[in-house]
């Protein structure tokens, strides 16, 4: 069974890959920078994949010295699933093992963190702390709250106009709102991270006085975060400067990696550009994947330019040109797929203005389909009021699943470039699902508007407000807040409804809320001792004085007592005493009117009762995965309210109202008028029973057989704002303004349609205020196939994919835990959810860890001597 | 204690903090001050116990994965486990590190006796590897030494310290492995087909091997989803006439009193100050 070696080809043949020229000479590629235009379906994952293989197995690179980096989470762990399947049947070969985990692949962030912790980085090995991470969310927060804001607003000299000048200066209306601009903040200061602009500098380029006002609020905002006085935080964007920082500081730092290589490179901003070269200076070995054509993220500072030009930036950097290998042949669509979205794509100039050479778009790709299916792919509908066309789609569909061309609902995926219209589901994806409900479907579409308002979210926080208190209506005005407050009355009254009709939810809610005044009345009275006496609350406890006149408080009820009587309590009071490090009366104070369950055991006791133990009894059996997702949704966003703000509720969190303020007002609010990042990872597989709806960003990188794209306008308002502020203060030649909006608006259809294997169908809709984009309006003739005419037994049936790398599975994590619990597997496991009091595991990965590090060390040791 | 010895459990000290940061960052929890002592201790106690295992260790953490394996239903699968091993004079150890403890492993034994079986199979078999033992630490230390420690009296440690046998020897037997492999597919294949019923009431009411406790303790009570799992239920609130009076104890149940205490200790330590809660308001 053991050969002593083994060959790519061997390999290739034993799991029935059979690579193009293109894909082979890629795979096979060596030495010096390697440029990689790959369109769409055209196994670009199993290229990355074979040609890591290739240079570890057979031209001896250690897996450390390969840095690989990908835009997803979910990129990075198929690329991990896929190397660690296919690394495991070469050592099965040869007897030779290869620790994955050393390598480099994850997102540019996560990488980034890694390698900050990084010894190798370091002179002499010693490294850095490593700074904690706030995203999105806690970014926002950080910027929101009162001294922070008031802290960066009082060095830009706005004074209180900082609100009106900020918002006037991004939308030229003179809000007051402070949400917006601390949202408007955040963003320019992101932008300005990853565009690397040093804020001193700008500040003389900068002619807008707002602007350079915003320049000396990004400037402290920077320096607030990591102050060298035991502050160490950074966000997102300014990891990358830091990692960045650390290559920089460092002369061995761009040896340490032999390959580097990065997936859809069409979406790297300025500061990765600088990390990834700055990565390969030693070894010039970085290799780019990447379609200009499916660039999506100008809005985070991804500039198309970075690929499309990476020739010239390989000279610039590394003084060197690199090895152009298009894959073009497409495995993924049927012909016809691939020539409409070819054509389509062909329509628009993207030639430079006059007298200068070259393109905004990569020449010579020649993308072509390897199907050789050339029947009818792309349907339209008749061209018709919305409504009209929404049915005729909806009776497709159910076709489509009636004749079994896909298995389950799920393989349709309804595609839209926005879902959202002011925060809640817009006019056109609304009218759709109602035509597709209307024929007995179940839509999946979470992200179309808030989170908060889908059902699940609206009856548990209702619930949470029978416990807690429903939050007062402020004198406010604003059209979010007056949202907000009509969901609290929707979901109030829900939860109304659900109590009346639940007896024992009723009880059980009733008992909360006595139980809350409880540790009320309890943290008055011991209060009052406390003052009666003259205790400062921070001044040591001391039991032999203290203990006995607080367990003789007034009214005290018997927790407490109980609390402050624990014997093994006292113990811990004593060895605290004993370590010089005693517990503060206010402590004993709270620990002694704490509630014993915090908003995620809460949740977790709500999904007993009828109504939410239906939606996991529906997940369990099978039928609908929709709303037990929503449940792990939730999980993870009160988990985070827990972790942040409320590990344990203590009574003290009831005076003034604090706990409502903090969790309905600051939390669920901000929550809510966010609403869910467009860009965050969609699920995949999605919800099975369920058609799911996404946007186009959402869709990158996934495939379906059947993709709708359901609605075929988006209207170009010209660049963003952002990129009009940002341009002045950058020194490149990029796109220009006037045309990013339609450059952007190309490539976002340009993916939706891509995303398709059998069949794509268009909405097309006409009549009074219906229109749609070029080129759609001129492909869309009177010969184009519409879905009346539509034949179709000639779309063939999906089948499951074969191309996925198999799923690994873990023996302990997976394997024995479904063992142990097929119920528990899924709920944690599969559905994310977070579990309240996870000591255990925590337990275990703490000894492991520190025992890893043990042998590492002794590794090391014994090596050494 | 030697200078050596001394210099490395203050090293396993700065690991353990450096671990216990990180993972707190990730995780959001804490551990209480006992747990967290405990947890410190099975590494500490294992250094001293096991220090020549510990020395010899050549390879930590290896992955091993057991490629393109095909399910009954015909979807293709992988098995993954992670183990250490010792090489020595040719002589080839595996060793699986488990926090449980002696007792529960011992009455558990087939189930370990299939893990490590398979393990061997791919470290031997198809990698072509020499294994001559599998053997399974366990860091749980026993109450006599939980005793010794809490005395403070070293002494008492150093005598009970040889008396524990954390290492269970787990034979080899490649009958299993084809039967172990073919189970494993059944359940990738339930996985991917979304079974996922509760466990019976049977299996809720047996005893777990090597424990004294039976499974609905054991497991359920460490479960958060326990209150809406229909065979939790049914065992906890027993017939349907005794539900009404059984209702508010089951949806109460936070835990036995100590680990309720613990909860309440390892949370405040994390709780932020009262000034940083009205910040955002």
């Amino acid at each position: 069974m053991i050969t002593s070696t083994v060959s790519l080809e061997q390999l290739w043949r034993e799991v029935g890959f059979e690579p193009n020229t293109n894909q082979r000479e890629a795979i096979l590629h060596v030495d010096g920078p390697l440029y990689l235009p790959a369109g769409p379906g055209s196994g670009k994952t199993r290229v990355l994949l074979w040609r890591t293989l290739n240079l570890c197995v057979f031209h001896g690179v250690q897996p450390e010295e390969i840095y690989l980096s990908t835009f997803t989470e979910k990129a990075a762990h198929q690329l991990k699933e896929g190397l660690r399947g296919l690394f495991g049947l070469v050592t099965n070969h040869t007897g030779i093992p290869y620790d994955l985990s050393k390598m480099y692949i994850g997102t540019i962030h996560s990488l980034c963190q890694r390698l900050i912790a990084d010894r190798r980085f370091y002179p002499m090995r010693r490294r850095n702390a490593v700074p904690s991470l706030l995203d999105e969310l806690a970014q926002y927060f950080y910027v929101y709250s009162n001294r922070k804001w008031a802290e960066l607003t009082g060095v830009s000299g706005l004074e209180d106009q900082a609100n009106t000048q900020i918002n006037a200066l991004f939308s030229g209306n003179t809000s007051l709102s402070k949400y917006a601009a601390v949202t408007n903040s955040i963003a320019l200061f992101n932008r300005l991270s990853e565009e690397c602009i040093d804020p001193e500098i700008a500040t003389h380029q900068a002619v807008e006085p707002t602007l350079q006002a915003m320049l000396a609020m990004y400037a402290t905002y920077k320096n607030s975060l990591y102050t060298g006085r035991g502050v160490n935080l950074t966000d997102f964007s300014l990891l990358q400067q830091r990692a960045w920082q650390i290559l920089d500081q460092y002369t061995d730092a761009g040896s340490i990696f032999k390959h580097v290589i990065v997936d859809e490179y069409q979406d790297t901003n300025t500061i990765q550009e600088r990390l990834f070269f700055q990565l390969a200076t030693g070894h010039s070995n970085i290799c780019v994947v990447g379609d200009d054509d499916q660039a999506l993220y100008r809005f985070r500072g991804a500039t198309v330019e970075n690929f499309v030009q990476f020739p010239e930036r390989c000279q610039v950097y590394l003084g060197t040109e690199p090895r152009k290998i298009p894959l073009s042949t497409n495995y993924r669509s049927r012909a016809d797929i691939v020539s409409f979205y070819t054509d389509f794509m062909a329509r628009c100039n993207w030639e430079r203005p006059d007298h200068t050479p070259g393109s905004y778009r990569v020449t010579g790709k020649n993308i072509h389909a390897h199907s050789t299916d050339h029947k009818t792919a792309v349907v339209a509908t008749t061209p018709s009021a919305p409504e009209d066309a929404c049915a005729e789609i909806a009776r497709l569909v159910r076709q489509l699943v009636d004749t079994g061309k896909v298995e389950n609902a799920n393989q349709i995926a309804f595609l839209f470039p926005s879902l959202k219209y002011n925060g809640e589901m817009n006019g056109q994806v609304r009218r759709m699902k109602a035509a597709l409900e209307n024929e007995g479907f179940l839509v999946y579409a979470p992200r179309a508007g808030r989170f908060l308002e889908v059902e699940e979210a609206t009856a548990l926080f209702g619930i949470y407000m029978h416990i807690f208190g429903k939050p007062s209506r402020g004198n406010f005005s604003s059209t979010d807040y007056v949202q907000f407050h009509t969901w609290v009355d929707k979901a109030y009254d829900l939860a109304s409804d659900l109590i009346h009709a639940d007896s024992q939810l009723a009880q059980y809610v009733r008992g909360r809320k006595n139980e809350i005044e409880t540790v009320v009345a309890d943290y008055t009275s011991l209060l009052e001792i406390a003052s009666r006496n003259g205790w400062d609350l921070n001044a040591p406890y001391q039991i032999s004085t203290m203990k006995r006149l607080l367990y003789t408080a007034p009214g005290l009820s018997e927790r407490a007592k109980k609390a402050i009587a624990s014997a093994y309590f006292e113990k811990l009071v004593q060895a605290r005493l004993d370590q010089g490090n005693p517990f503060s009366l206010d402590y004993i104070l709270k620990r002694a009117t704490s509630l014993d369950w915090s908003v995620v055991d809460l949740f977790y006791r709500l999904c007993g009762f009828n109504h939410f133990k239906h939606m996991l009894d529906l997940a369990e059996r099978g039928e609908d995965e929709g709303p037990i997702c929503n449940l792990g949704l939730l999980s993870q966003y009160l988990a985070r309210f827990m972790d942040q703000y409320a590990p344990i509720l203590t009574a003290d969190y009831f005076v003034d109202d604090r706990f409502q303020r903090m969790f309905f007002i600051s939390y669920l609010f901000a929550l809510f008028r966010r609403g869910e990042s467009e860009f965050e990872d969609a699920e995949d597989p999605f919800p099975r029973g369920r058609i799911p709806f996404l946007t186009i960003h959402q869709s990158k990188g996934l495939e379906f057989p059947v993709v709708v794209l359901g609605n075929l306008r988006k209207d170009n308002r010209g660049p963003q704002k952002i990129e009009t502020l940002v341009q002045p203060l950058v020194n490149r030649e990029g796109e220009p303004l006037d045309k990013m909006a339609e450059f952007d608006i190309m490539r976002m259809f340009y993916v939706a349609l891509s995303r398709a294997k059998n069949l794509v169908v268009l909405a097309h809709f006409k009549g009074p205020g219906n229109w749609i984009n070029e080129p759609f309006r001129s492909l869309l003739d009177d010969r184009f196939p519409r879905i009346p005419d539509f034949d179709l037994d000639t779309v063939p049936a999906a089948t499951l994919d074969d191309d996925a790398p198999p799923t690994n599975y873990s023996y302990t994590s997976d394997y024995l835990l479904y063992q142990k619990c097929p119920r528990q597997y899924m709920i944690f496991r599969k559905y994310g959810f977070v579990p309240s009091r996870s000591q255990t595991m925590m337990f275990g990965s703490l000894v492991h860890r520190t025992m890893d590090d043990l042998h590492q060390y002794l590794i090391a040791k014994r090596m050494h001597s | 204690m030697t200078e050596e010895a001394d210099e490395i459990e203050q090293l396993i000290r700065e690991f353990f903090d450096e671990n216990f940061a990180a993972l707190q960052l990730e995780a959001g929890h804490s551990l209480a001050p006992e747990v967290k002592e405990t947890a410190l201790n099975q590494v500490l106690l294992y250094w001293r116990r096991l220090k020549d295992v510990a020395s010899k260790v050549t390879d930590t953490e290896v992955r091993l994965n057991l490629p393109e394996q095909v399910s009954p239903r015909g979807r293709k699968f992988g098995i993954e486990g992670v183990v250490d091993i010792v090489r020595e004079n040719d002589r080839t150890v595996m060793y699986d590190i488990k926090t449980h403890d002696v007792d529960s492993i011992r009455g558990n034994l087939e189930t370990y006796e299939k893990q490590l079986n398979v393990y061997a199979h791919i470290w031997q078999k198809l990698r072509g590897q020499p294994l001559d033992e599998t053997v399974v630490i366990s860091t749980s230390y026993p109450e006599v030494i939980k005793e010794a420690l809490a005395s403070g009296d070293d002494a008492r440690v150093e005598y009970e310290l040889p008396r524990w046998n954390p290492l269970i020897e787990i034979p080899y037997n490649i009958d299993h492995v084809d039967g172990t492999i073919l189970d494993f597919g059944e359940t990738v294949d339930a996985i991917e087909d979304g079974r996922f019923y509760a466990p019976s009431q049977d299996k809720l009411q047996s005893k777990l091997p090597g424990t004294k406790t039976i499974f609905a303790v054991n497991v359920c009570r460490n479960c958060d989803a326990r209150f809406s799992c229909r065979s939790y239920r049914t065992y906890a609130l027993g017939s349907p006439r005794a539900v009404e009076r059984n209702f508010q104890v089951y949806f109460n149940d936070i835990g036995t009193d100590t680990e309720r205490d613990d909860w309440v200790i390892a949370a405040l330590d994390v709780t932020p100050a009262s000034a940083t809660l009205d910040e955002l308001t």
